[in-house]
């Protein structure tokens, strides 16, 4: 797996960084932290050592690290030292090797409008999850106002996850769409519900007055639940007919991280357009997980 | 030993409601049967008359036997043996009823969803089925472990039968019980007038459960509105109280009832 965090320099990108390098001890994903500044700085700055994101990213990188011992951490290249290697059947030899770095963590930057820097480096880096932070308090925009999770979420090709400072609840509400559920996005989820030991809420989608559920949604459902059962947890169930789907995700947003499959075939989408999405990053109390 | 009668049908609520009356059936000493109401009046098949219909009732019933036989065998793992499935024809909350009314059963569990609207459960609760089921009725809309128990009473809800229903079930069973009194507060503060003998029922509840060999855990009273309880109760794997005032009309209680996670145990007042 492999995780893109676009950062900036405030507190929230920080938050980020610490959510992934949890994400990463239980999922040992490689992970770029992608640093993002302006066409406006000067195009031949150079980012020197206390240039403002240079200082930031070490910062991350240090951060990240942290929450891996410095002996068994994956991300760190080993020192040389000699092993007992079997160099043949029953017989082993003491040899000098360098283990390098199990995974990676590169740390980069890109200079530009950060939207377009971020779809590209996910495209190039073939990443699996983007995650970026943002703020509750100033509606969930980065510096000067810009909607760049917003945009991000709706235009990237892969997952993405927005990560809000503040953490609402211990609930993750999972709206699947039942037909084309991957078993990477119900992996990734989780990982989510371990790492915050919370409550998982699979949301199962009606079309009309929501009375049943068709036969080959139940089926998807039921192996839903036991592939969560098999890995010891629980979920609790709710039915939610599609028209009403947008009201019910507005009001558990509020209480937890909210999870929509919003892969190309999805009848989400046709709930949530881009204008909704936006809207329920923006005004959603804890993080949001667009999962494709 | 209790008997009790499950109700299947080809869905994830029967599915779950199968899954949660096996682990019961680990913990209280009791003999499933399970039931299969196939509707041939349903705007899905075509009536025929004569043997033309007799024919194709009884292809009806074969189906659904093959359909439930493959729900039960899906949960082999976890269920004990269990007896063939009484496959019926007809009306399902009448045939159900019928069935209960025949034997002496000691439970009848059922499975159901929570939906984002509340007008299916109270039309649940409020069925004939459930109006005149004669013995306790489990409804089932989670599978949650089944370790710790609520009570959950109100200023409407005499103790007795609630207590009376816990005590014949899990009188032997090493279970968890807590006592709830739930006061409904709404977000401007107020509390209904009537709303002021918690303590007594609490200490009633107390005193039955007692009597039967049984003490409760903790025993509190929590107020608020359904919507900001329902969480509360996300820990108990059944949830027992009495049915009779959600019958008559939408209440506090019954609203409650509806928003919590967890199976509901509903004895008759």
């Amino acid at each position: 797996m492999r995780i893109l965090v676009a950062v900036d320099q405030n507190a929230y990108s920080a938050y980020a960084v610490d959510e992934v390098a949890r994400l990463a001890r239980n999922t040992l994903a490689n992970v770029t932290l992608l640093g993002l500044s302006a066409r406006t700085d000067s195009p031949s700055a150079r980012w020197t050592r206390d240039h403002p994101l240079t200082e930031a990213l070490n910062n991350y990188r240090e951060s990240f690290l942290a929450h891996f011992g410095k002996e068994d951490s994956p991300y760190v290249s080993q020192e040389f030292g000699y092993e007992l290697i079997e160099v043949r059947k029953g017989v082993w030899e003491q040899l000098r090797v360098c283990r390098g770095a199990r995974k990676e963590l590169k740390t980069r930057m890109r200079l530009g409008a950060p939207v377009k820097q971020i779809l590209a480096e996910s495209q190039e880096e073939e990443a699996d999850l983007i995650v970026l932070g943002c703020s509750a308090a100033q509606m969930c925009a980065w510096d000067k106002g810009a909607r760049v999770p917003q945009k991000v979420a709706n235009d990237a090709a892969c997952s993405v996850l927005v990560v809000k400072e503040k953490k609402a609840g211990n609930k993750i509400v999972c709206c699947l769409d039942q037909n084309t559920t991957s078993q990477e996005s119900l992996e990734m989820i989780n990982q989510m519900v371990t790492l915050h030991q919370a409550d998982l809420e699979i949301v199962a989608i009606t079309e009309g007055d929501g009375r049943g559920l068709k036969i080959d949604v139940t089926r998807k459902m039921d192996s839903i639940l036991k592939y969560y059962r098999d890995r010891q947890i629980n979920p609790y169930i709710k039915v939610v007919p599609l028209s009403s789907l947008e009201a019910f995700v507005s009001e558990e947003a509020r209480q937890g991280l909210v999870a929509l499959w919003m892969g190309k075939k999805s009848i989400l989408g046709r709930v949530f357009p881009r204008t909704k999405v936006n809207r329920l990053i923006r005004a959603s109390g804890s993080s949001v997980l667009i999962l494709r | 030993m209790l008997t009790t009668l499950v109700a299947l049908d080809t869905d994830l609520a029967s599915s779950i409601a199968l899954r949660y009356a096996c682990q019961m059936a680990n913990i209280v000493k009791m003999a499933l049967q399970t039931i299969h109401v196939e509707d041939a009046d349903a705007e899905r098949h075509s009536p025929g008359t004569g043997w033309v219909r007799r024919t194709w009732e009884k292809a009806l019933l074969t189906t659904g036997e093959e359909e439930i036989a493959q729900l039960i065998q899906a949960e082999r793992s976890s269920c004990p043996r269990l007896p063939a499935t009484k496959m019926v024809l007809g009306d399902r909350d009448e045939e159900i009823l019928r069935e209960l009314e025949r034997e002496p059963y000691d439970l009848f569990i059922e499975g159901m969803l929570y939906t984002y609207s509340s007008t299916n459960f109270y039309k649940k609760i409020r069925s004939r089925l459930y109006r005149n089921a004669s013995c306790p009725v489990i409804l089932v809309k989670n599978l949650l472990d089944l370790s710790r128990i609520v009570l959950v009473l109100d200023s409407t809800v005499d103790p007795s039968s609630a207590v009376r229903t816990f005590l014949k079930i899990f009188k032997d069973a090493a279970i968890d019980l807590d006592l709830l009194y739930f006061r409904f507060q709404d977000d401007g503060g107020t509390t209904r007038q009537e709303d002021t003998n918690s303590d007594a029922v609490l200490s009633h509840a107390g005193k039955l459960l007692a009597d039967g060999g049984q003490s409760p855990k903790s025993s509190r009273v929590i107020q608020g509105t359904p919507e900001r309880l329902d969480e509360l109760f996300k820990d108990y794997g059944l949830a027992v109280s009495s049915m009779h005032h959600v019958t008559h009309k939408k209440s506090p209680l019954g609203d409650l009832l509806y928003r919590i996670p967890s199976p509901l145990l509903l004895c008759a007042p």
